[in-house]
């Protein structure tokens, strides 16, 4: 019984595992290799051609650049932001602070799909089309961020507080001096899905760029593919470059980003 | 944390302002924005003629936008319950103590790290006739016999499935976490204590091990089920809403019609048809949580 179970596991684990493993020998093969049955894609000859090709006569360099680019602002900006409000909801006793938290509470409920064309109109009306800012702006306000950080703060002693304010510290310095320190794993957490999920996203840059030199990754990745023929070594060149970096991203960080996934209760 | 009212609103509204300018320009504002929407014809380029509520009478009679709705349904239905199973067999293969415990958890996980993209792509290659790797597998054990083929990707039923697993595999990791950290919070002494009184390993999945995961299961559900209606991209990279619009979901639709019919205000009325069926559905989450709560209390 035991064996059957373990067989059962590795199995599954080699469905998950196949197109990944499958997509990387791929990208090594020379282009137009006759395939006969499916072990001739994962025989060799080995060759980085095609990587080269892809890397140097496309412009899938700049728009990895532009989606680090994004990416980083984004991570940097939104966690910022959201620190902020948290902090605000969590330790600052003003009016309306209920209000206030379910106010942003309501934005868990308003999905992004459904209220994608009037942004498309509220970014054309304010000149954010086809720009980095249009990319990055609208892209800062996380609920979900305020809230989770929120919760973590909460979490903090009042009496750690006050035992600064005695000493004559504010607001800010008690935000800089304690909250950061203590939050750091919620914030990396934070900050990872973040980045994740910026460098992945699809649905806006789709609408709002035109212009091919702003491309992001993900949107770079159908415009390439769909002008290969037949063949699949380009295709999965394209691919693997822009997952390898995603998944060595993972490997570092698995820890805060199950982390995160954990705390947040939320898919990204 | 103490200070004086006055003090307390300014410095509150200094930390908010960041999120809240954000917030309100480009989630707030484009919800009351899409309003106005609605009642013009409304193209890529500018604002035209005043329709009133035409473009509300139209929508609930246009047989592509129920049809579509439908198909987002569909989706619904295809993924959620496989995405629980899944998900909780993947929790506990990568719960149990073996030399490949951390190989579990992260095979499991890494393709949800992927872009939309790339996983659509592969899932269109692995799933591609003559030397897709499915069918080339299938051919290798002689599960498919030599000279056939299975065209996964032009007939309806077989699109489904491929949509509906290339889903899973992207996207079960988050909920695999999930399931995965909501067993490890059972308490050991549970088990010891069903083992001695003689339980076997399939009496204390079902006695034990689900009902401790039925809260967060709840939970995954129902997200489940919100994700699944906002499908677009996986579809519309590997059928593009094919054979014949059968795939098409919700999503598609809007993009068209506002993209590529070039008519932003009606493609805002479907919008906010999708979103009242979303707001039921947390609302309907929302509610399920609170019983829960009070069940308890």
């Amino acid at each position: 019984m035991k064996w059957v179970y373990r067989l059962v596991s590795l199995f599954i684990a080699v469905l998950f595992a196949g197109p990944l493993v499958w997509m990387l020998f791929v990208s090594v093969k020379e282009e137009g290799m006759k395939i006969i049955t499916v072990m001739d894609w994962f025989t060799p000859p080995y060759s980085l051609a095609v990587y080269q090709e892809i890397l140097s006569g496309t412009k899938l360099t700049n728009w990895i650049g532009n989606s680090l680019l994004v990416a980083v602002f984004v991570t940097v900006l939104t966690v910022a932001a959201a620190a902020l409000a948290g902090f605000a909801l969590s330790k600052i006793p003003f009016r309306y602070r209920t209000l206030m938290f379910f106010v942003v509470l309501a934005g868990l409920l308003i999905p992004g799909e459904a209220t994608i064309i009037p942004l498309y109109q509220v970014a054309k009306d304010m000149n954010l089309l086809n720009s980095y800012q249009g990319l990055i702006i609208p892209a800062l306000a996380s609920p979900v961020a305020v809230i989770v950080l929120k919760s973590f703060f909460d979490g903090i002693p009042n009496d750690l507080l006050e035992s600064v304010q005695i000493d004559g510290g504010g607001s800010w310095r008690i935000f800089m001096r304690i909250m950061l320190p203590l939050c750091r794993p919620a914030l990396a957490s934070m900050a990872i899905l973040t980045f994740i999920g910026s460098w992945n996203n699809f649905l806006w840059p789709f609408l709002s760029i035109t212009d091919d030199n702003l491309f992001t990754l993900p949107m770079g990745i159908p415009t390439l593919i769909s002008q290969y023929s037949e063949d699949y070594v380009k295709p999965m060149v394209v691919n693997a470059i822009a997952s390898i970096p995603i998944i060595v991203l993972f490997v570092i960080f698995e820890r805060q980003i199950v982390k995160g996934i954990s705390m947040s209760g939320i898919k990204g | 944390m103490k200070m004086k009212k006055w003090r307390a609103d300014a410095q509150a509204l200094l930390f908010l302002l960041p999120f809240l300018i954000v917030y309100g320009l480009f989630t707030i504002w484009p919800m009351f924005k899409g309003v106005e929407m609605t009642f013009y014809k409304w193209t890529l380029i500018r604002k035209m003629d005043f329709l009133g509520w035409d473009n509300y009478s139209k929508v609930l009679q246009d047989r592509e936008v129920w049809e579509a709705l439908g198909h987002s349904l569909i989706f619904v239905v295809l993924t959620t319950p496989t995405m629980l199973v899944l998900s909780i067999s993947l929790a506990l293969i990568a719960n149990r103590k073996s030399v490949l415990q951390k190989f579990y958890r992260s095979i499991f996980f890494i393709p949800s790290v992927l872009s939309v993209a790339v996983a659509s792509y592969l899932g269109l290659f692995v799933f591609q006739p003559y030397t897709g790797l499915v069918n080339s597998v299938l051919h290798l054990i002689h599960l498919l016999p030599g000279g056939t083929e299975i065209f996964w990707l032009t007939e309806t039923r077989l699109a489904w499935i491929a949509i509906t697993l290339i889903t899973l595999w992207w996207t079960v990791g988050f909920n695999f976490i999930l399931h995965l950290s909501a067993i490890q919070e059972i308490p050991d002494e549970i088990y010891e204590a069903a083992r001695l009184d003689g339980a076997g390993d399939r009496q204390m999945f079902w006695r034990i091990t689900l009902p401790y995961l039925a809260p967060i299961t709840k939970t995954i559900t129902m997200l489940q089920i919100i994700a699944s209606f906002k499908v677009f991209m996986q579809i519309y990279i590997v059928t593009g809403g094919g054979p014949l619009d059968s795939t098409r979901p919700i999503i598609q639709l809007i993009y068209q019609t506002g993209f590529k019919s070039n008519d932003l205000g009606y493609a805002a009325t479907m919008s906010y048809l999708l979103f009242v069926i979303l707001l039921v559905l947390s609302a309907l989450q929302y509610w399920m949580n609170n019983r829960k709560g009070a069940e308890l209390s």
